[in-house]
């Protein structure tokens, strides 16, 4: 039996970076998991939301959760950003049972449906990177990277705050590491891969925001990588599609492909590279795929 | 007993040397020892020039923050043996607290720092005489700025904050939540003209969401959470011309008119002006496919529900 989720991609994995949800689509079925449509399900707000109307963000969030519920299954997500806030709504209203009552009665005003606070949510990222997870991508029979040098890119929101997201010390993250070394590539260590992208505020605060991803593409570059990979599809817009313009402000090259998380999974099980969308990239990924012999 | 090698970073520019470095003190200590009466032994036992900042020894000061292997903390609450526990080294590094310049050894200069947090107003501006007696808050009412007044001015958020780092202008988290603790007091007058003064350049908007702040506070404070309370703050008094409030309008937009994201919607709503420079990126995100050729929105199924949400949920920020 495969192991059901209801599904949240989010909205940039929907509509700006539609390779993240193909390449997850197209790589699921490899990791024995059943991805449950969720029709009804709204964008997280992804903190924007939070910060104008928090009371509307819980309760969006919260019908959300609601309708993983009554599917049954507990909410797989692709993308930091949404992680955040799905589980931040679920840990408020988990920890008091009067403020679920609460947000119960604006749901049930509005039709849907209540939250009984029975709903888990977890990255593909997390899925993966436990001994179950890692013993899933093994039985794949992984044909490798052939030692391609990644530089894993956290980004913040799947680490921050700890007290919400809580899988793995957020100084010193280790799953990205160990996923690239478990399907055969070299690890390119580097001290900015827990930095902000800066991809909250690349629309208000341009310039603030390159100057953000410009640590962690530098220090990836530095670092010897030949490819940076990232959980999170923000992170991502960030790196990849402002990369030249980052270079621009900074003076800098990097030349650095950036990959999503499935896609380097993809490559490593020998998925064929048209399913993973790699011509939405706007920094060329020939090198990586030449390397893992794709 | 336990022994530690302490790698400290040393500035000494009165004595010529412009050049900082890390010197390793080697010190025998109790197992339970922290990271500030280590530095002080050092100081006593090996070398009397070094510069470290402490007053209370106990958590409520504040003026001991400083980075132990990478991550701000108080010097006076970090045991040592746990501090090499979580780092997995028997060496462990200390170094002055980031974003701000050093002046000695671990010793910063707050000027910035301060000077920031006077221009929140961190103070209370009632309206009109001062009653006979002292004013009444209902226990509720301070429940709401409890967190915020908990903050001890340590500058451990300040240290690690990543717009900060990227614009050294930003106003940073300590103040804002000061900000937050007076604009959010029923006794306070300002509340529109607080979230006026922290809308502008350098302002709310400029925060990233990296959530350091949160991480580190050794008080629990929140920081982040706070600065999005003042963007409710400023959403309620119709303080939205900011690019960053435009760009959550977006979202609310978004919401009312489909349920999910409208990407086009987002990027000219939020700059209209400035986006016009970004014609370029957006040509190469359309030929790409990361930008909708068509502004339809994305339609969720039972949108009524989200529309009665939108209009029945009422903020009580």
């Amino acid at each position: 039996m495969p192991r059901q989720f209801a599904y949240y991609p989010g909205c940039v994995a929907e509509f700006s970076s539609k390779e993240l949800n193909a390449t997850t689509k197209a790589l699921a079925p490899l990791l024995d998991i059943e991805l449950l449509p969720m029709p009804q399900a709204t964008c997280c707000g992804a903190g924007d939301i939070a910060e104008a109307k928090p009371n509307l963000y819980l309760a969006l969030n919260v019908r959300i959760l609601s309708e993983a519920e009554e599917m049954g299954a507990d909410i797989l997500t692709i993308c930091n950003v949404c992680t955040l806030n799905l589980r931040r709504a679920n840990k408020m209203v988990k920890e008091d049972p009067r403020l679920l009552e609460q947000v119960n009665g604006e749901l049930v005003n509005a039709g849907a449906r209540p939250y009984q606070g029975t709903i888990d949510v977890t990255h593909l990222l997390w899925y993966l990177a436990t001994e179950e997870g890692l013993s899933l991508l093994e039985q794949r029979g992984p044909k490798g990277l052939n030692g391609l040098r990644v530089a894993p890119y956290y980004g913040c929101q799947l680490l921050r705050p700890s007290s919400v997201m809580g899988f793995e010390d957020p100084d010193r993250p280790q799953s990205l590491e160990r996923l690239i070394t478990a399907l055969g590539g070299e690890v390119a260590d580097y001290d900015g891969k827990s930095r902000c992208c800066g991809f909250p505020i690349i629309l208000a605060r341009e310039q603030v925001a390159l100057r953000e991803s410009h640590v962690a593409l530098a220090g990836a570059r530095d670092a010897g990588a030949q490819a940076m990979v990232t959980p999170c599809p923000l992170c991502h817009l960030a790196m990849d599609a402002y990369q030249r313009k980052t270079e621009q402000l900074m003076g800098e090259e990097y030349a650095m492909p950036v990959l999503h998380l499935p896609q380097l999974i993809g490559l490593a099980l020998g998925m064929p590279t048209q399913s993973m969308e790699f011509k939405r990239h706007f920094t060329p990924v020939d090198d990586v795929l030449a390397t893992v012999g794709a | 007993m336990a022994a530690t090698t302490f790698r400290v970073f040393r500035y000494q520019p009165d004595s010529g040397d412009l050049e900082s470095f890390h010197q390793d003190f080697a010190l025998e200590h109790e197992e339970k020892t922290t990271v500030l009466d280590a530095l002080l032994r050092i100081q006593n036992e090996q070398d009397g020039t070094l510069a470290v900042r402490y007053s209370c020894r106990s958590a409520i000061c504040g003026s001991c923050a400083c980075k132990v292997n990478g991550k701000t903390v108080l010097a006076c609450m970090t045991q040592v043996e746990e501090a090499k526990a979580e780092s997995g080294s028997s060496t462990l590094q200390v170094d002055p607290i980031g974003n701000f310049a050093p002046i000695k050894d671990l010793v910063v200069d707050m000027t910035p720092f301060w000077e920031k947090f006077k221009a929140v107003k961190p103070f209370l501006i009632p309206d009109g005489p001062a009653p006979d007696k002292e004013r009444l808050v209902p226990k509720a009412a301070m429940e709401k700025v409890a967190k915020e007044s908990a903050c001890i001015l340590c500058a451990a958020c300040y240290s690690e904050c990543n717009s900060l780092a990227a614009d050294p202008e930003f106003v940073g988290p300590a103040a804002f939540a000061w900000g937050y603790r007076f604009a959010a007091d029923e006794r306070d007058s300002q509340r529109k003209d607080r979230a006026k003064l922290y809308s502008g350049e350098h302002g709310i908007w400029d925060c990233t969401r990296c959530m350091f702040c949160n991480e580190r506070c050794p008080k629990g404070v929140d920081p982040r959470d706070a600065i999005e309370k003042l963007g409710a703050i400023a959403f309620q008094e119709k303080v939205t011309k900011d690019k960053g409030a435009r760009h959550a309008k977006a979202f609310l937009i978004s919401m009312k008119t489909g349920g999910k994201l409208n990407e086009q919607l987002v990027g000219g709503f939020t700059d209209p002006v400035g986006g016009a420079f970004n014609a370029p990126l957006a040509l190469r995100m359309l030929q790409k496919g990361k930008l909708p050729a068509s502004p339809l929105t994305h339609k969720v199924q039972d949108r009524d529900q989200v529309t009665k949400l939108m209009k029945n949920v009422k903020e009580t920020i």
